[in-house]
């Protein structure tokens, strides 16, 4: 009896497992008091915050629900600090950081994490708590300085802080973090931050004390090495070999055109070689990928690429060799903007990698990834109603870029990765803002074609109601969401203000300052997702139930699909000609 | 569980039927304060014949020969029902229809961009309730205050009816935007489909349903409103015709998913209230419970074969939950009891992968059932793990109604623990443990989300496992005290009949709370209890046992769920600026007191009126038990209570427990259908009801 039931010390399996539960649940603890107590909407609202534990060495030992590329990326921060502050790191201790050149993405996302000790006084996990915050200081308010030239006009670097030393908050700290930032709210959501990394450490302390400090090492040193084992058991499963991919973005907001990513991912065997050389070095880009951010999305997309239920840690980092040119577009040299390039290219990383492990293992290779340029910021002197002034980040619902895997259409609004971003909503955006959404209903044929269909993309209105300026950047117009495994590219993007009236505009790639009269609308049509496989290998059937849906039109289920589909959806007379469709499709494969 | 027989025609009778998976329960509570339980088996093509055979039961048990003579003396019938929620799960609801403002027709599929599994890119999308072919778009547009932006196309909704019918739909959510503030739209609407398509079962206006936004939680609430509607107003109607032919002459009431009771009527209106009622007849009588044994805020835990139900009840209220809550994919909004389930129970199923040793969350359910059934389950489950503890008596085990197989329990542990380098034992043991992290963990979320420290709260625990588990539980979460009441099986059932009539509405208005208009306030508050007292008064509630609580919701600009604050409000005399000025600065201070110090740097918006209305049902008088001086264990035997094995523990009858001097561990307390245990240390008293309060070590 002397495994399976020890009780304070020693290690067994259920121990670890044990353990490793409650981890996770310090995690949601922390995760959920931020969003009891913060105030600020992105918080709160959307669900970005990020709660994960790591371990005495920066390892990476369990995480909460969150966005998975934040998640996986927010243990460089804390790695910087353990090197750095190596013996002046004390219990009680809480540290913020949110600078992109020690590990982070971009200066909205603030890192606060407290180191956890054993008892002979070597840290043993550090609780760590990452939100977005909605103003960094810098040039411009909203903390998306998409135009900044450098680092230090995007906003205030903070490679380090203590906030808190030794259980007492630092008021000069919390006076100077004030002083940097634009919004009334910031510090009380960074103290919320606090509160959760504090709880998070109490839990943490509590764990210990109850398994002791050796168990809690093991366990973490068991979970990692499970989730290893099990990452290496699929990579095994892959066929050796070298896999390229390019993939461009349009233009950065400077107008900087084909920002190129490339990746050769190497399989041998266990391990996997990710390396990004080729990819774009122009030093006049201002769109910038961080280390860090590189780091996330590559990781985030081989994650959803292998067995959902492998337990998320650095059991994954240890597969992967990952090799990013310093001074290329996706490891900038300190001082580049990082604002634009946090988004592209930083998705396009994983763009690139689904469709390099597409040529491989295509079933679940859908890209986990978006393609906002920056948030649609609308602004106005006055609110008609109110007589004040008005701040609109735009963060309603929209559908976009949502790829098919094998056996699923794409479907919803955003990828799964996004899944827990929980967007605003009209009726309640129209009473704080003056505007009216007129619609965002699906785009017919906006999904890529496919044996799988894309998700559609929203053709999105909104009428101002009062003189509205706007900054609108719009990417995927020219390089577009990519189809997988034979699968069409998903359509293209494209944002025109002031539609139909002598003040149009069509945005390409990126405007500032726009001025919109009283009953304008800005109409933008988000792209659709990448269909999978080839859309002559699509069921006829389930064509003609897109066309009875609308999420495919009649033309396009013959010339995309090869599917004949006679009478019409108004007078519900809709039906397949499958003999016409068998004709139309030996067509089709005969002349690709 | 029949009690003393008394002259049948000076009794009169209160019934609670819970419909279960597996089960009805059907309780009746004697006006002398005796409660009778009957089980019969579930029918699930039509529950109402479980019902009539559970009645009948009662019927024999209490020696009155017929369904007739029970129910000429029966006062009440509150009735639990998972129709919706089997609609739900089969996807077999009314052919539904959509009609929308122009520009919304996707807002089902969209989903503010919720999805279930961040992890997975191959999670597929839910069935759907509405195609896209029978959601219409209408063009119409109220402003954000409530006035005509675009009048309503009269034509369009013909139209679009015409088109329904054509598409085979027989019920139609109606959903335009900002309905909530003028609802003349959705109503014409109404008047033009009922004129198209005379047939149609129903027509759901999403300001009747859910009159607040936002449009998605709106419209999916509606959507699924219309879908359950009608199979469940058809199922109530079979129901109640039943009952009256057999002689019962009051009103039917069903148990909504608020943990309250409400009338066939309004129901047949609000269907969607009752998907998610099925735990929480136990939650409201585990509020009960607490109350009379003197305990603040409790934790219940329900431990069943398949799931582990946990939900915070503070002063005896179960906390409930508004917007965001999601069952069978769809997001229902609607007030429901705060019920957070895992999948843990007796039946979970004991696994290996790789080191490490996993519980659930697959179960062996019932059929084929844990290797100890018998029944030609081979998968080592968590009830073989704790018969190999010896905390099972194989005899006694479901009443003594199935004897349990401990040496296939035994065997299958073994298989599991092998490759770990475990045997039997070591496996049983090792899976209790894990199972109790598991659940204990699912405790702490749940009071994370309220923001409640564990050590501060009491479990009540119940189910057919739950308070064998629930020690190790407690003394993991730091909890002091764990309450069993004796009525564990048929539990639920008891909380019907106890539970109050609730009727909870809310109405949007949406503004700074310094520019709120008052009077438009109070005319909202008093539209709302105009509302409730017409729903309470059809009850038969009398106006003395009305209770109502109006709230104002309010939120810091930018939050997305509402924060209901008490309101001093009477439609009597007019709401002041300072009533709202005191539920805001309460509603500061409560931010104050969550650590969030900025809280005052903001001013909150308004987003609507909510009145909790409710009718307070008398409660059934209980039979107080007579002290003795000893308890007298019926047997001794070798039980693991987790630490350890220990040798000659007693085992105490629980059926005839009397209060008396403490029992304390290492103790097993038996009942028919639960074992109670108590490790080395714990403590546990009875109570002059019966129920059980451990002192946890």
């Amino acid at each position: 009896m002397d495994r399976g039931t020890t009780t304070a010390e020693g290690y067994d399996a259920v121990t670890a497992e044990v353990i490793r539960s409650r981890m996770e649940t310090v995690c949601f603890e922390m995760a959920t008091f931020v969003s009891r107590t913060a105030t600020t909407p992105i918080l709160n609202q959307s669900n970005e915050r990020n709660a994960t534990i790591l371990d005495g060495r920066g390892r990476l030992a369990a995480l909460s629900v969150g966005i998975p590329q934040f998640m996986l990326s927010s243990t460089l921060p804390v790695r910087f600090c353990l090197e750095f502050l190596e013996g002046e790191l004390y219990p009680g201790d809480v540290l913020v950081a949110n600078d992109p050149y020690t590990g982070g993405g971009h200066l909205p996302d603030f890192n606060v994490f407290s180191p956890v000790f054993s008892p002979d006084g070597e840290v043993l996990l550090v609780a760590s708590i990452q939100c977005h915050h909605g103003d960094t200081g810098g040039a411009l308010a909203g903390g998306y300085n998409v135009h900044a030239k450098d680092i230090w006009s995007e906003g205030t670097r903070y490679p380090l802080l203590k906030i808190v030393e030794r259980g007492r908050e630092r008021r000069d700290v919390i006076l100077t973090m004030r002083a940097n930032n634009r919004l009334a709210g910031f510090v009380g959501d960074l103290r919320a931050q606090v509160g959760a990394a504090q709880l998070g450490a109490q839990h943490l302390d509590e764990l210990v004390a109850a398994y002791g400090a050796d168990a809690v090492r093991d366990a973490v040193d068991t979970t990692i090495e499970d989730t290893r084992r099990r990452f290496r058991a699929e990579i095994a499963e892959w066929p050796d070999g070298t896999y390229e991919a390019d993939v461009y973005v349009d233009s950065d907001p400077a107008g900087n055109t084909d920002i190129h990513v490339h990746v050769a991912i190497t399989v041998a065997g266990d391990q996997i070689v990710v390396d990004f050389a080729g990819s774009d070095e122009r030093p006049e880009l201002n769109a910038w990928s961080t280390f860090g951010n590189t780091r996330g999305y590559t990781i985030a997309q081989l994650a959803s690429l292998v067995d959902p239920s492998i337990p998320k840690n650095e059991g994954f980092f240890d597969c992967i060799d990952l090799r990013i040119p310093e001074g290329s577009c996706l490891n900038p040299t300190v001082g580049k903007p990082v604002s634009a390039g946090t988004h592209h290219p930083g998705v396009e990383v994983a763009d690139a990698i689904a469709i390099a492990m597409s040529r491989i293992i295509p079933d679940r290779c859908a890209p986990q990834t978006y393609k906002y340029g920056s948030p649609r910021q609308m602004w106005g002197a006055k609110d008609p109603r109110s007589g004040k002034s008005f701040f609109d980040h735009g963060g309603e619902v929209n559908a976009g870029w949502v790829n098919a895997v094998r056996d699923v259409d794409g479907w919803g609004a955003l990828v799964a990765s996004n899944g827990n971003l929980i967007k605003a909503s009209a009726e309640i955006n129209e009473a704080l803002f003056p505007h009216i959404l007129r619609g965002r209903d699906y785009r017919t044929d906006s999904g890529g074609a496919g044996e799988w269909r894309g998700g559609c993309g929203s053709h999105f209105v909104k009428e101002v109601r009062t003189p509205t300026d706007v900054n609108q950047y719009v990417v995927n117009q020219r390089h577009l969401h990519p189809g997988i495994a034979g699968g069409r590219d998903g359509a293209p993007d494209r944002c025109i203000i002031s539609e139909g009236t002598d003040r149009a505009r069509v945005v390409a790639p990126s405007v500032t300052e726009v001025r919109m009269e009283t009953g304008d609308r800005l109409v933008y049509d988000f792209g659709g997702g990448g269909g999978w496989g080839d859309p002559l290998d699509r069921d006829p059937q389930s064509v003609l139930e897109d066309v009875w849906d609308e999420y495919v039109s009649v033309e396009a289920a013959h010339d995309d699909y090869g599917v004949v589909i006679t009478g019409s959806l108004e007078a519900m007379t809709l039906a397949l000609d499958q003999g016409a469709t068998e004709v139309r499709r030996a067509e089709r494969r005969a002349t690709p | 569980m029949t009690g003393v027989k008394a002259e049948p025609s000076s009794l009169t009778y209160r019934i609670g039927v819970d419909v279960g998976g597996t089960f009805t329960d059907v309780v009746a509570i004697r006006s002398d304060g005796v409660i009778v339980l009957e089980k019969t088996p579930t029918t699930p093509a039509d529950q109402s014949d479980g019902v009539l055979d559970g009645i009948a039961r009662i019927a024999a048990a209490e020696g009155l020969g017929s369904t007739e003579a029970v129910l000429a003396l029966t006062t009440s019938i509150v009735h639990g029902t998972t129709t919706g929620d089997n609609t739900m799960i089969q996807m077999t609801g009314a052919p539904t229809g959509l009609l929308v403002t122009t520009g919304f027709r996707d807002e089902i599929e969209m989903r503010r961009c919720y999805k279930e599994d961040i992890w997975d890119p191959g999670l597929g999308p839910p069935e759907p309730i509405a195609k896209r072919r029978v959601r219409l778009e209408i063009d119409e547009r109220m402003t954000a205050e409530g006035e005509v932006d675009t009048p309503l196309d009269e034509d369009g909704v013909r139209a679009a009816a015409r088109r329904l019918r054509a598409f085979g739909v027989t019920s139609i959510a109606i959903v335009f935007l900002h309905s909530y503030l003028n609802p003349i739209h959705e109503l014409r609407a109404r008047e033009l489909v009922l004129e198209e398509h005379p047939d149609v079962e129903l027509v759901s206006l999403s300001h009747e349903v859910y009159p607040k936004p936002p449009e998605f939680e709106r419209t999916s609430t509606t959507l699924v409103n219309a879908y359950v509607g009608p199979p469940i107003v058809r199922y109530l109607g079979r129901l109640e015709q039943r009952l009256r032919d057999a002689g019962y002459q009051h009103e039917l009431l069903v148990a909504t998913s608020a943990g309250g009771v409400a009338t066939p009527d309004a129901i047949g209106r609000l269907a969607v209230a009752t998907i998610g009622s099925g735990p929480t007849g136990g939650v409201v009588a585990a509020g009960r419970a607490s109350v009379d044994a003197g305990l603040d805020d409790v934790v219940s835990v329900d431990m069943g074969g398949t799931s582990y139900d946990v939900c915070l009840i503070r002063g005896g209220r179960p906390e409930l939950n508004s917007d965001w809550n999601w069952r069978h994919r769809y997001c229902i909004a609607l007030p429901m009891v705060d019920i957070h389930a895992v999948g843990a129970g007796g039946g979970s199923i004991v696994h290996a992968d790789g080191t490490r040793l996993l519980v659930g969350p697959q179960s062996a359910g019932s059929e084929p059932g844990p290797a100890c059934y018998d029944r030609g389950g081979t998968a080592a489950t968590v009830t073989d793990a704790d018969l190999v503890l010896g905390r099972l008596d194989p005899e006694r085990f479901w009443g003594g109604r199935a004897a349990l197989d401990v040496s296939r329990a035994r065997a299958a542990l073994e298989a599991v623990g092998r490759p770990l380098g475990l045997d039997a034992d070591e496996t049983a043991v090792a899976a209790t443990r894990v199972v109790d992290a598991f659940m204990t963990d699912a405790v702490r979320r749940v009071l994370s989300l309220a923001g409640v420290d564990p050590r501060r709260v009491d479990l009540c625990a119940f189910g057919g496992m739950g308070a064998l588990h629930a020690t190790a539980q407690a003394a993991a979460l730091g909890v002091q005290r764990v309450l069993v009441p004796r009525a564990a099986p048929g539990f639920s059932a008891l909380g019907l009949v106890s539970a109050d009539h609730l009727v909870d509405l809310t109405r949007g208005l949406i503004a700074d709370w310094r520019e709120i208009d008052v009077d438009q306030l109070h005319a909202l508050g008093c539209e709302l209890e105009a509302t409730a007292r017409v729903q309470l008064d059809r009850a038969d509630v009398p106006r003395d046992r009305q209770v109502l609580d109006f709230a104002l919701n309010l939120v810091y600009p930018g939050q997305t769920f509402d924060h209901p604050m008490p309101l001093s409000f009477s439609s009597d005399e007019p709401l002041t600026r300072a009533d709202v000025e005191a539920c805001v600065e309460a509603f500061h201070r409560e931010n104050e007191a969550a650590r969030l110090i900025e809280a005052r740097a903001q001013e909150p918006m308004v987003r609507g009126i909510r009145l909790t209305a409710t009718g307070l049902v008398d409660r059934p008088a209980e039979a107080q038990l007579t002290a003795v001086g000893e308890h007298a264990p019926r047997a001794r035997r070798r039980v693991h209570t987790g630490d350890a094995w220990h040798d000659d523990v007693p085992v105490h009858d629980g059926s005839g427990l009397a209060p008396g001097p403490a029992i304390d561990g290492p103790a097993l307390v038996e009942y028919p259908f639960t074992t109670l245990l108590l490790r080395a240390g714990d403590s546990a008293t009875v109570l002059p009801n019966g129920d059980v309060l451990v002192t946890v070590a």
